[in-house]
């Protein structure tokens, strides 16, 4: 395992690049990586004002020693990644990556954005995350398709899927896509992320202590950090991931 | 939106009085078998057999189906592509080879015999280990298939692989996983099943076939597996139809979706729930599925009324 693999990642938080105050709460919410959303939780009329105020976001965390990663997706990655490329951002997390075209379109983007910023090539890393059918299908050629991949997360696979609870509390589908993708990243040297929650927990809704049960639970099938959307739900997941 | 599928019936095709009386049945398609219920030495009468029992069995507004055999293939589908057909069940599905030769003969036969053209689906059963392991390929075998997924009960599969049917817990996650993703990647709509535990093994409780239906619709499925007994058919109608109150749920959620409209919000906190696209989808898809089940009744309902009036003039 790579130095840069075994970085400790323990807790992502999301956080929309729109909300300034929630920023600022996210920077000294204990989070090992701060994830600067540009795609999923910036409303469409706030996104041109998120990336002109990205630099300075991105600075700020960093200077807090807060590992930044931008979320992007594959129809806005030219003007998010171009708004984000700078030496305080860590990497980019592929929102709804559906194949390996994409992260190649997205690495080579990333050489000429770091090569104009005069940052060491491949310095910056991606985890694509697998939210659709087709992403997690073709997850290995997905995990495989640039050395800058450093981990896979199913993201919101649940709710871009619509992947709804069984009866059992387990949300469909979901125990055999956690599994499967954390033997492709495992096939494929990255670091699976993700968390094993249940019903009727969903991200904005876990409480603390089931955000806990779902890091443990996750760890425990091998996943090595996991994404959360509130500074509440941090502590959680860097004890779980501990 | 998928067809509306909920119930279905299989019956062997060389059964009258089940034959008979299964246009009252009130399934979505009823199954004529000449697989597993059909004995060796009745297979030829049976086949000779089907082509009256498709206008038969559908005429109170069922889809008509047939379950050929895995080895007898040519001779099968010879006997069954007639007018009125709507699917080929073909069991123990394991190549894309052989879903490929299905679709040649039916091709042939539906240009033979005046059928519009590609209007046959296959409906590839996965029931054995080599099905599952080549879940890609068969599904992606044909544009006849339609509809995927491993297993809804999970007979013939459990016999394959040695896996026991009544346990407490979910004991296809892969298989069914396997099926399930592959018929999303390729667009298809999913048949699959949510697990609730069957202890008792009954096949013919009204009880658990609501309640299997209903974990299925909460779910978000469309498709029912069907049945063998007539006591499961009204359970698994209800249960995958939409309740007047998950209609008023739905149209609730749509409305507070609409409320948040063009502000910077991307989801709200209301009552407890959240309210975002992923439930707006959701509620979306209820009412359409609703409305899909409404009309798919009233068809069903103005089919019988004429069959019956047919009887009662002969």
């Amino acid at each position: 395992m790579s130095m840069l693999q075994s970085m400790k990642r323990r807790s992502w938080l999301l956080v929309p690049a729109s909300r300034p105050d929630e920023v600022e709460q996210a920077a000294s919410s204990g989070a090992d990586v701060v994830v600067l959303d540009f795609s999923e939780f910036v409303a469409p009329r706030d996104k041109a004002a998120a990336r002109a105020r990205a630099a300075a976001m991105i600075d700020s965390l960093h200077a807090r020693g807060v590992q930044v990663f931008a979320q992007t997706d594959s129809v806005a990655m030219t003007e998010d990644v171009g708004a984000c490329v700078r030496a305080g951002l860590s990497g980019i997390v592929l929102s709804r990556a559906e194949s390996a075209q994409q992260v190649r379109c997205l690495s080579a983007m990333l050489d000429t954005r770091e090569a104009a910023s005069r940052l060491p090539r491949g310095a910056i890393a991606i985890v694509p995350s697998l939210e659709t059918a087709r992403g997690n299908r073709d997850g290995y050629d997905i995990a495989c398709a640039s050395t800058r991949v450093w981990g896979l997360t199913p993201g919101r696979a649940d709710l871009v899927m619509d992947l709804r609870p069984e009866p059992s509390g387990e949300l469909h589908l979901m125990p055999y896509l956690m599994q499967r993708l954390v033997i492709v990243a495992g096939a494929a040297g990255k670091v699976p992320l993700g968390a094993w929650w249940r019903a009727p927990d969903r991200g904005l809704l876990a409480t603390p202590e089931n955000t806990y049960q779902a890091g443990v639970r996750g760890r425990a099938i091998g996943f090595r950090g996991a994404m959360c959307l509130l500074p509440a739900q941090v502590k959680a997941l860097n004890e779980a991931y501990a | 939106m998928s067809k509306v599928r909920r119930s279905g019936l299989t019956m062997p095709v060389v059964t009258a009085r089940f034959i008979d009386k299964a246009w009252m049945r009130g399934c979505d398609f009823i199954t004529l078998d000449l697989e597993d219920s059909v004995p060796r030495h009745l297979k030829a009468h049976a086949r000779s057999l089907v082509r009256e029992a498709i206008p038969n069995v559908s005429k109170g507004g069922a889809e008509a189906f047939v379950r050929i055999n895995h080895d007898t293939v040519e001779e099968d589908l010879e006997a069954v592509v007639w007018p009125g057909l709507r699917r080929i069940k073909y069991p123990k599905a394991e190549t894309a080879a052989e879903i490929r030769r299905l679709d040649e003969i039916v091709t042939r036969l539906e240009r033979d015999r005046g059928m519009e053209a590609g209007s046959v689906e296959i409906d590839a059963s996965i029931e054995t280990a080599l099905g599952v392991t080549n879940v890609g390929e068969i599904a992606s075998a044909s544009p006849r298939v339609r509809e995927f997924g491993a297993t809804t009960g999970g007979y013939d599969l459990s016999r394959d692989l040695g896996v026991e049917m009544f346990v407490g817990f979910d004991q296809f996650v892969y298989p069914r996983g396997e099926a399930e993703l592959v018929a999303r990647a390729l667009g298809l709509e999913v048949r699959t099943a949510p697990f609730v535990a069957n202890r008792s093994g009954s096949v013919s409780d009204p009880d658990r076939a609501y309640t299997q239906a209903r974990a299925a619709r909460l779910c978000g499925l469309h498709l029912g597996g069907g049945g063998l007994n007539p006591a499961v058919v009204d359970g698994h109608n209800r249960g995958l139809t939409p309740t007047p109150e998950d209609v008023r749920d739905a149209q609730w959620v749509l409305e507070q979706y609409a409320g948040i409209g063009q502000s910077s919000d991307t989801w709200r906190e209301i009552g407890g729930r959240i309210v975002d696209r992923y439930e707006a989808a959701r509620a979306r898809d209820t009412l359409d599925w609703a409305a899909a089940c409404a009309a798919r009744d009233r068809e069903k309902a103005e089919a019988v009324a004429r069959a019956k009036a047919a009887a009662g003039n002969t």
